[in-house]
């Protein structure tokens, strides 16, 4: 496959749960000791219903927070993530495989209680020259949405592969 | 429905200004609660051995822990729930012993739809003041 054929592919898709202990525990792993993380009353005193997740959680929430049976049908029909068959194709021939930028864009807060269902694909591949180096870059898109649909976080993932 | 406290004034705040700075020494063991915490089990941030044998000094911290640290520092300034948009490129390498720390500087602020807003450049540096993160955050303010 050439590289546009996997522009706008489907990734994967998870449903995840955002329960407090894992989001506090998220919370005080990036040194984060603010109240509204850890006690219920100061996050309802910072306007929350629930405790909040910590900006960058969503990124780490399906390790976190899914459960088997909950799980949506996996949109690329058995064929798994396409991200990592680029990667693998690419690594065939050395070199190195960055995170080069991350980016949230946050529509509502998180909070325990939620349950989210994420929806990555591949918005764009395209490889540029540099200094005698190849680099190729991968970005990638989710978009998190509530029970009601209505969108949560959107993160933009850019994976460079670099030789 | 979930109403985040503002905890910014858009009119103290001037084009120029910074948020307080948070340091951080970073320890091997801030990268063994971050594996366990996100997940992100990677032996060339948990497993020192593995490390040296790939070559590398020791074990490196997880680009996503610096985001988060980041993180942490705007919430404190902003207020928890009040983040609009925030995006880092990953430039270097964390090692353990270095101490990072945050510098969020003001570059704008605009009324919108969603109320006032304020425009940052968020970075991260080490103590040569090497970035290791860099990037922006737009947060709301009252």
């Amino acid at each position: 496959m050439s590289f546009d054929d996997y522009k706008g592919a489907p990734m994967s898709a998870h449903t995840v749960r955002v329960e407090r202990g894992a989001t506090s525990r998220f919370a005080a792993a990036v040194t984060d000791t603010n109240p509204v993380y850890h006690d219920l009353r100061a996050a309802q005193a910072a306007g929350f219903d629930g405790i909040p997740a910590p900006p960058t959680w969503t990124f780490a929430s399906t390790f976190l927070g899914a459960c088997a049976e909950e799980q949506p049908p996996d949109p690329t029909d058995g064929k798994g993530n396409p991200m990592m068959a680029i990667m693998s194709d690419l690594m065939k021939s050395g070199g190195l495989v960055l995170h080069g930028e991350q980016e949230f864009v946050y529509h509502r807060p998180v909070q325990s209680g939620d349950v989210l269902t994420s929806f990555g694909r591949i918005n764009d591949i395209y490889t540029r020259e540099s200094g005698g180096k190849v680099m190729t870059f991968v970005v990638m898109e989710t978009v998190f949405k509530n029970e009601k649909g209505e969108p949560v976080v959107t993160e933009i993932f850019n994976l460079i592969h670099r030789r | 429905m979930a109403r985040p406290v503002l905890k910014l004034k858009a009119d103290g705040i001037e084009v120029g200004s910074e948020a307080p700075a948070v340091s951080h020494k970073l320890g091997r063991t801030d990268l063994v609660k971050y594996a366990g915490a996100s997940g992100d089990f990677n032996p060339m941030h948990s497993d020192e051995v593995a490390a040296k044998a790939a070559g590398l000094p020791s074990v490196f911290g997880h680009g996503m822990f610096s985001m988060g640290l980041l993180g942490r520092a705007i919430t404190d300034w902003a207020g928890v729930g009040n983040l609009l948009n925030y995006r880092v490129r990953f430039t270097k390498q964390t090692w353990p012993e270095e101490t990072l720390t945050t510098k969020i500087v003001v570059t704008g602020k605009e009324k919108t739809a969603q109320g006032n807003v304020i425009t940052a450049d968020v970075s991260l540096v080490n103590e040569k003041g090497e970035a290791k993160l860099a990037g922006s955050a737009r947060v709301l303010a009252a």
